[in-house]
């Protein structure tokens, strides 16, 4: 059993991607109360736009400019499949909606697979200028990416829950939640706020591009999936919890990567995400036959 | 309280039992001809790489007429059966290498286990409904996936996991004796999914497959008609998963070497997007899936145009599927096959009365 | 007879019954009230779909919530729904015979009950035809043969009439009006159109917020100041 020295550069890695997976979670949560939408495809958005930002900055731009273009790029496919598909299928079951951000996330993965192919057995990365510097607590080392990544999940979270409770926007996306019809003959401008969250759950995937580019590897299949990591922790905040959503991505950062000194068990770490998320599924689901329509997927 | 049973108001006629119409008739004898040419004619017309493209094509059918039943037939979606195919192909690697049981058998027990195995998680896992039911199929396959990339396939090793790692000589997984070649094993692979699909269509036409019909429109009202929709859904997880598991292990087969790079997390999703567009509910469907996914790709990769523009295909296709017509493509092969089995009925009327036979009038027909 | 006592249900934080108690006697019996009085939350309880806080009902002397929801058909409970159709891609025959295939009855008349089940309804169509093939009011009487077929005993019916003309609606009342003497099933039946109401039910009971705010013979409750002024939502008597 390894010590307690040997767990904590782990806590710390743990503690970052958590941080990572809780602001992607939130910004998926938000999307769903919005829209619906379970945006499967939130890690594929990311990892192209960090492909972007790597060509970009291999081709001679400063790293501010790739790392802008990755989280604009967020934003402008997600808004783009938003405006287009959404109303389409505004009617439709939660599990439809679903299933069709799984094509967005197919064409993705194809357009990556093309463009940056990775059978020539070649490996990119991205670093950022955080990674270089950070400081030291007894004796683990902590670079000033990780805080970011924590950071940015503890600021999303309490902000995009501030927005929710206080501002005009996210009450009314709070109101859609919970029926879409009736809020806009409340008079609230459905598509707009739809847009909203579209937008900014976009722009989320491509800041969660960009930091598990870095943290973790720039590799379109790792990256694609490692929303379910994010997915995880938004299902068992219930898709609506965004306190719950934060905690539960911060345990699952911090489980999936504290595991991995125990030699016995290491390599089935990143069945975390998994377990926990199927634990929670069955644990939070009712059995009733009849629910709510429109909330219940 | 009368304990009477409802009585007719008017006089009571007797209709006649259901008589096989001539649609159904003309279907069959298409598919049976259409099975014939498969199975003789095919392999003389292709070279070996695309008679192992068809065995494949064969496999994926299987898998694709199992994840039909799901969605298609009871509407409810696995996101993770390329996982179950994997598992299949494991179990029926492990047996092969650690018995001489014939290779019937050994499907069989695949496909049992496998079906074994599907019932379990199904069971926990259809307390969810649509969405969450989707999502931890997802969950599942993923986690199946990252298993199988640890214990690795048996190579012949010893040891429950069957995995050697160290081993130099990796023996091939072996094939039934008398289709060791691959145009026989061709042949050998259509036959098992005919066998499969007889097995689904036996189900659709019996009391399963009115069940499912019943849960597929509204699970309150299957319920208030009495039936137990969790059995009949667990029988359709058991048997998607037993045709899936019988497919993994004709694929365990085709092979001879299995690797878990062979199953990767996106093929599921692959898979699903293809069952939805070659129509989830109609049998062809599946088989329409199963070109999709490895005959095509297989024809690109001749002409040296890379894969990834049919998986981007294919996305757009799941998207345009689902905000058009939410029954799929290969809807459209049933009504056609149809046309054509009108034709050839007015053409052979036609042919009789100008022979002067005792067919009537030649009605005509469109 | 049906006794239902104290019942209550909860959805999140709406109380969609609230300590409904009544009896159902015999015959055939209206259940009214307006949109979102609980009409159909209560079918959904009769049924097992929903599970209530509180309260109980006893049907003809048994426990019906005990008992598991799919085992209920067996029992004998049937159930038309507002918007569920028939099963299009099966025959009418099929349609009607679901209750006999998964309740079990006894197989040996079956065919018989379910011919006798579409001809009691006046289906003029052929049993063995598609229900895809069928126009809107003959998939309505699809559903009502499936909920009197064999021997239920208790048949609930859930706006029936609603968005069929006015021709079709006559004659699902008469059908409706026959169900208790020729399936000696009580039946209880949901529906806005208070003149269907009228001509099938002896008597009727009014929801109105998840309360029960009237019951008795159908002619009166009709006129019930209070019913009149839930529907209309004054205290003015027309």
């Amino acid at each position: 059993m390894p010590s307690w020295q040997d767990f904590q550069p782990f806590i710390v890695t743990g503690l970052a991607l958590g941080g990572v997976y809780a602001l992607s979670g939130v910004g998926m949560v938000v999307l769903y109360r919005a829209t619906g939408v379970v945006y499967l495809a939130f890690g594929a958005v990311g990892a192209m736009g960090a492909l972007i930002a790597w060509s970009l900055i291999n081709a001679g731009s400063p790293g501010w400019v790739g790392w802008l273009v990755c989280v604009l790029f967020g934003g402008a496919v997600t808004l783009g499949y938003g405006v287009v598909f959404g109303p389409a299928l505004a009617k439709r079951t939660p599990l439809t909606k679903a299933v069709a951000t799984l094509g967005l996330l197919l064409v993705l993965f194809g357009v990556m697979d093309l463009l940056w192919t990775t059978s020539g057995g070649e490996s990119r990365s991205i670093t950022l200028p955080t990674d270089g510097s950070g400081f030291t607590i007894g004796q683990v080392q902590i670079n000033w990416t990780q805080v970011i990544a924590l950071g940015a999940g503890i600021v999303i979270a309490l902000a995009t829950g501030l927005f929710l409770r206080y501002t005009k926007l996210g009450t009314a996306m709070r109101a859609m939640a919970n029926d879409r019809e009736i809020t806009a003959t409340l008079g609230v401008p459905v598509r707009r706020v739809e847009a909203a969250a579209w937008l900014g759950c976009g722009l989320l995937a491509g800041i969660a591009g960009v930091l598990l580019a870095d943290l973790v590897a720039l590799d379109a299949t790792t990256l694609t999936f490692l929303v379910i990591s994010s997915l995880a922790a938004a299902l068992i905040g219930r898709l609506r919890s965004i306190t719950f959503t934060f905690l539960a991505a911060i345990v699952v950062g911090l489980v999936q990567n504290v595991v991995t000194p125990i030699s016995s068990i290491s390599n089935y770490s990143d069945l975390t995400p998994f377990l926990l998320a199927a634990v929670a599924l069955l644990a939070f689901s009712r059995g009733s036959v009849l629910s709510r329509s429109r909330e219940e997927a | 309280m009368a304990d009477t049973a409802v009585r007719a108001a008017g006089p009571r006629q007797r209709p006649p039992l259901p008589r096989p119409g001539t649609g159904t008739l003309v279907r069959t004898g298409v598919a049976a001809a259409l099975l014939l040419f498969v199975l003789f004619a095919l392999p003389q017309l292709m070279s070996l790489y695309y008679v192992d493209t068809m065995i494949q094509v064969a496999v994926y059918s299987m898998v694709a007429l199992g994840l039909g039943v799901l969605v298609g037939r009871v509407g409810l979606v696995s996101l993770g059966q390329v996982a179950v195919l994997a598992v299949g192909a494991w179990i029926a690697a492990r047996i092969l290498f650690a018995t001489t049981q014939p290779f019937p058998l050994v499907l069989l027990e695949a496909g049992v286990i496998t079906m074994v195995i599907g019932t379990m998680l199904g069971l926990p896992a259809l307390r969810l409904r649509g969405l969450y039911l989707a999502l931890i199929t997802l969950m599942l396959a993923g986690a199946i996936a990252i298993i199988l990339a640890t214990t690795n396939f048996p190579n012949g090793g010893h040891g429950f996991l069957g995995y050697n790692g160290s081993l130099v000589h990796i023996p091939p997984i072996r094939r039934p004796s008398i289709a060791a070649g691959d145009p026989a094993y061709f042949r050998y692979s259509v036959v098992v999914a005919a066998l499969m699909f007889v097995l689904v269509l036996v189900h659709i036409r019996t009391r399963p497959g009115r069940a499912w019909a019943a849960i597929r429109q509204s699970e309150p009202a299957a319920l208030a008609a009495g039936i137990n929709t969790t059995f009949y859904k667990l029988w359709a997880f058991a048997l998607a998963s037993f045709i899936t598991g019988v497919a993994g292990g004709v694929y365990a087969g085709a092979v001879h070497y299995l690797y878990s790079l062979d199953f990767p997390a996106q093929d599921s999703i692959i898979l699903f997007a293809v069952v939805l567009m070659g129509g989830a509910y109609s049998l062809w469907g599946a088989i329409v899936a199963g070109l999709l996914l490895e005959f095509l790709p297989a024809l690109l990769q001749n002409w040296g145009v890379s894969a990834d523009w049919l998986t981007i295909l294919f996305g757009i296709g799941v998207l345009l599927t689902l905000t058009t017509a939410p029954a799929g493509m290969a809807d459209q092969v049933p009504k056609d096959l149809a046309r054509l089995g009108r034709l050839l009925r007015g053409l052979a009327r036609r042919g009789a009365a100008r022979r002067g036979g005792p067919a009537g009038v030649a009605r005509g027909d469109g | 007879m049906i006794e239902v006592d104290g019942l209550t249900v909860r959805f999140g934080g709406v109380t969609s019954l609230d300590g409904m108690s009544v009896t159902f006697e015999s015959g055939t019996c209206g259940l009214i009230g307006p949109n979102g009085a609980g009409k159909t939350t209560f079918f959904n309880v009769l049924s097992g779909f929903v599970r209530p806080a509180a309260g109980s009902v006893r049907a003809f002397g048994e426990d019906l919530l005990s008992m598991v929801h799919f085992r209920r058909a067996r029992w004998g409970v049937r159930r038309t729904f507002q918007t569920e159709q028939a099963i299009e891609q099966l025959s009418v025959f099929d349609n009607v015979a679901m209750i006999h295939e998964h309740a079990r009855l006894r197989g040996a008349g079956r065919r018989r009950e379910v011919l006798d089940a579409i001809g009691f309804v006046g289906l003029d169509a052929d049993p063995w035809a598609s229900v895809a093939t069928l126009a809107a009011g003959q998939r309505r009487l699809v559903e009502v043969a499936r909920a009197v077929v064999g021997r239920p005993r208790l048949v609930l019916l859930d706006e029936p009439a609603a968005g069929l003309p006015d021709a079709e609606t006559r004659h699902l009342s008469e059908v409706i009006r026959r169900i208790p003497e020729q399936a000696g099933a009580l039946t209880i039946l949901v529906d806005h159109d208070m003149s269907l109401v009228s001509a099938c039910c002896q008597t009727t009971a009014v929801l109105d917020f998840g309360k029960l705010i009237a019951a008795g013979p159908t002619a009166e409750v009709l006129r019930d100041e209070r019913v009149v002024s839930a529907y209309l939502g004054t205290a003015e008597v027309v």
